[in-house]
C-alpha cells in the first residue's frame, strides 16, 4: 500500500513540475469529488444541490443557445470599461496627491469620505438618475476600482527614496520628465497592487449592480436563473466568477507584478 | 577653468521642537580647482553632507553663496552630478539605461547615449552588467554603476557624499583604488565627503577637516599617484598626514 501511494504522490509531482497549471487544478479535484459523491448519494434533493455533470451539461446549453458567451462578454466588457477608466483617473490622481502637500490636504478627507459610501450604496440614486443600464454599472464599477488605485498610488508615489528625485535632477531630469523617468515606475509595484484589490472589489460590485439593474450578464443570469427556480445555473454562474477571476488574476495582473516590481527587487517574492 | 567657490556658507534652520534656531554650517569658505579632489572629513553631524547638500542645490543655504563658474548656484542641476551613499539607482532601469540616463535627458540619442555609457561602464570594468538590474548586484558593483552614472554625464563638478560607507572594508578599497585610477584618467573635479580619515587622505589632493558646521584646517596631500593601499599602508608619509587629520578632528 505504501509504496503505492508513493508512486502516485512522485508521479504528481513530475506532473506538476512539467505542466504548472495541473498544479493549480489540483486542489479543486478533491472538492469536485466531494461535491460529486455528496450529490451521488442524495443528501439533499437534486433540485436542490444539482452534481458537477449536471452543472457542465447546463454550460453545455448555454454555450450552444449563445446565451452564456453573450452574458460573458457584456460582463467583462464591463469590467474592462470600468478598469480602464479607474486607471485613468485614479492614477493621475494619486500621482497629484502622493507629491503635492497642497492637494493632499485638500483632497484626502473627500477621498476617504466617499471611499466609505461603499459601491452599491450608490445604486439607489444612480437607478433615479441614470436608469437601468449601462451608465450606471459602469459608475459603480469605476467608483469600487479608483479608490484602491488612487490609495495605493499615493502609498507608492510616498515611498519612493527623496535621494531617487534628488539623482534624476542632478543627471539633468526637469520635475515634469520625473513624472515619467521615477514617479510612475516607482509607484508601479503599489500601482499595480491597487488594481489588483480594486478590480476584484470591482468583479464583486459587478455582478451585484447586475443582479439589481442587469439586463445581462453572469450577475444577471445568477438572478434570473433563481426566478425559474434554476439551481444548475446559479451554481454554474457562481462557478464561472471564480474562474473568470482566477485567469484574470493569474494571466494578467500576476505576470504584470512579476515583471515589474519583483523584476526590479522592489517586492520581495 | 570651472572653479567651484564657496564664500561665508552657513545654514540655520528652525529646530521646532527646541524652539530655537539651531546653525548646522557656520561661515564655510573653500575654493576647489578645475581638476582637483578635495576631501571633506569631519565626524557625524559635522555639517558635511550639509554643506554637499547646498553645492548639489538639493537644499537651499541661509547665508553666503555657492559659485560655480562665477554662476551662482540655484537648485540641483546637471553640471553637478552626486554620488549617493544609498546608491540611488533607479531599479526599473538597466545598468545600461542607468548610466545612459543622463545623456538621455540632454537629447543624446539612443545609439549615441548607449556609446557614452558603454565606454564609461568599461572604464568600472561594468561591461557585462550593462543588461542587468541594480537589484541583481552586489553593493560594491552597485556603486561601481553610481559612480559611472555621474561621470557618464560629464559634470563641472563631482559631489561624492560617502558613496563607500555601506559596502564591505575589503570592497571598499578596491572601491577606493579604482576611484583614484578614474580620476587620473578623467581628471573630474571631485569634492568628497567622507568620516574617515583614511580614505580622505587616501584620496584626496586636499583634506577639508570639518568640525560642528566650521572648517578646522585644510590640509594639502603630497602623496606621489598612483595611489595603492599596498603601497601607503606603510608608508610614513601617509600615517603622518593621516595621524594629523585624525588628530584635528578628534581633538575639536
Amino acid at each position: 500500500m505504501k509504496p503505492f501511494f508513493l508512486n502516485l504522490w512522485s508521479h504528481c509531482v513530475r506532473l506538476t513540475a512539467r505542466w504548472p497549471s495541473i498544479g493549480s487544478i489540483a486542489p479543486f479535484i478533491p472538492l469536485v469529488a466531494g461535491w460529486w459523491i455528496v450529490t451521488e448519494l442524495e443528501v439533499f434533493p437534486r433540485a436542490f444541490l444539482p452534481g458537477p455533470v449536471d452543472v457542465v451539461r447546463s454550460f453545455g446549453s448555454l454555450v450552444y443557445t449563445g446565451i452564456l458567451p453573450e452574458y460573458l462578454q457584456d460582463s467583462m466588457v464591463r469590467l474592462a470599461v470600468g478598469a480602464f477608466w479607474g486607471i485613468a483617473l485614479g492614477v493621475p490622481l494619486g500621482m497629484l496627491v502622493g507629491l503635492s502637500q497642497r492637494a493632499h490636504t485638500a483632497l484626502w478627507p473627500l477621498l476617504l469620505f466617499f471611499q466609505a459610501i461603499g459601491d452599491i450604496a450608490w445604486l439607489p440614486i444612480l437607478v433615479i438618475w441614470f436608469g437601468y443600464g449601462l451608465i450606471t454599472m459602469t459608475v459603480v464599477i469605476v467608483y469600487t476600482v479608483i479608490f484602491p488605485v488612487v490609495l495605493n498610488t499615493v502609498l507608492g508615489v510616498r515611498s519612493i527614496p527623496i535621494t531617487m528625485h534628488r539623482a534624476a535632477l542632478s543627471l539633468g531630469a526637469s520635475r515634469t520628465r520625473i513624472l515619467w523617468e521615477v514617479v510612475l515606475p516607482g509607484a508601479l509595484p503599489n500601482i499595480v497592487t491597487g488594481l489588483r484589490n480594486g478590480l476584484g472589489y470591482g468583479w464583486r460590485a459587478l455582478i451585484a449592480t447586475e443582479i439589481i439593474v442587469g439586463t445581462s450578464g453572469i450577475g444577471f443570469l445568477m438572478f434570473d436563473a433563481r426566478r425559474a427556480g434554476s439551481v444548475v445555473e446559479i451554481l454554474l454562474g457562481m462557478i464561472i466568477l471564480g474562474i473568470l477571476w482566477y485567469i484574470v488574476d493569474s494571466w494578467i495582473l500576476a505576470p504584470i507584478e512579476r515583471a515589474t516590481g519583483q523584476r526590479w527587487g522592489l517586492v520581495t517574492r | 577653468m570651472k572653479n567651484l567657490t564657496i564664500r561665508n556658507l552657513s545654514k540655520t534652520y528652525f529646530d521646532p521642537y527646541a524652539g530655537t534656531n539651531v546653525t548646522a554650517v557656520h561661515d564655510v569658505s573653500l575654493d576647489v580647482r578645475q581638476g582637483e579632489f578635495v576631501s571633506i572629513v569631519g565626524p557625524s553631524g559635522c555639517g558635511k553632507t550639509t554643506i554637499l547638500n547646498m553645492i548639489a542645490g538639493f537644499i537651499p543655504h541661509t547665508g553666503g553663496e555657492i559659485l560655480l563658474d562665477g554662476r551662482p548656484v540655484k537648485g540641483p542641476g546637471a553640471d553637478r552630478g552626486v554620488v549617493f551613499q544609498s546608491f540611488a539607482l533607479f531599479p526599473w532601469r538597466t545598468v545600461l539605461e542607468n548610466v545612459a540616463f543622463g545623456p538621455k535627458m540632454r537629447g543624446v540619442g539612443k545609439a549615441e547615449r548607449e556609446k557614452i555609457a558603454y565606454e564609461y561602464l568599461a572604464l568600472a570594468k561594468l561591461t557585462e552588467a550593462a543588461g542587468r538590474y541594480p537589484a541583481e548586484l552586489s553593493g560594491g558593483m552597485q556603486q561601481r554603476v553610481g559612480v559611472v552614472r555621474a561621470l557618464a554625464n560629464e559634470p563641472d563638478v563631482l559631489l561624492m557624499d560617502e558613496p563607500f560607507a555601506s559596502v564591505d572594508a575589503q570592497t571598499r578599497m578596491t572601491l577606493q583604488e579604482e576611484l583614484t585610477r578614474i580620476w587620473q584618467e578623467k581628471r573630474p573635479t571631485v569634492i568628497f565627503i567622507t568620516h574617515d580619515v583614511g580614505e580622505a587622505v587616501f584620496l584626496g589632493n586636499r583634506v577639508v577637516a570639518l568640525s560642528k558646521g566650521r572648517v578646522l584646517e585644510e590640509i594639502a596631500i603630497d602623496l606621489p599617484r598612483p595611489r595603492s593601499w599596498d603601497a601607503l599602508n606603510d608608508d610614513p608619509r601617509f600615517k603622518e598626514l593621516s595621524g594629523r587629520v585624525l588628530q584635528l578632528v578628534r581633538s575639536a
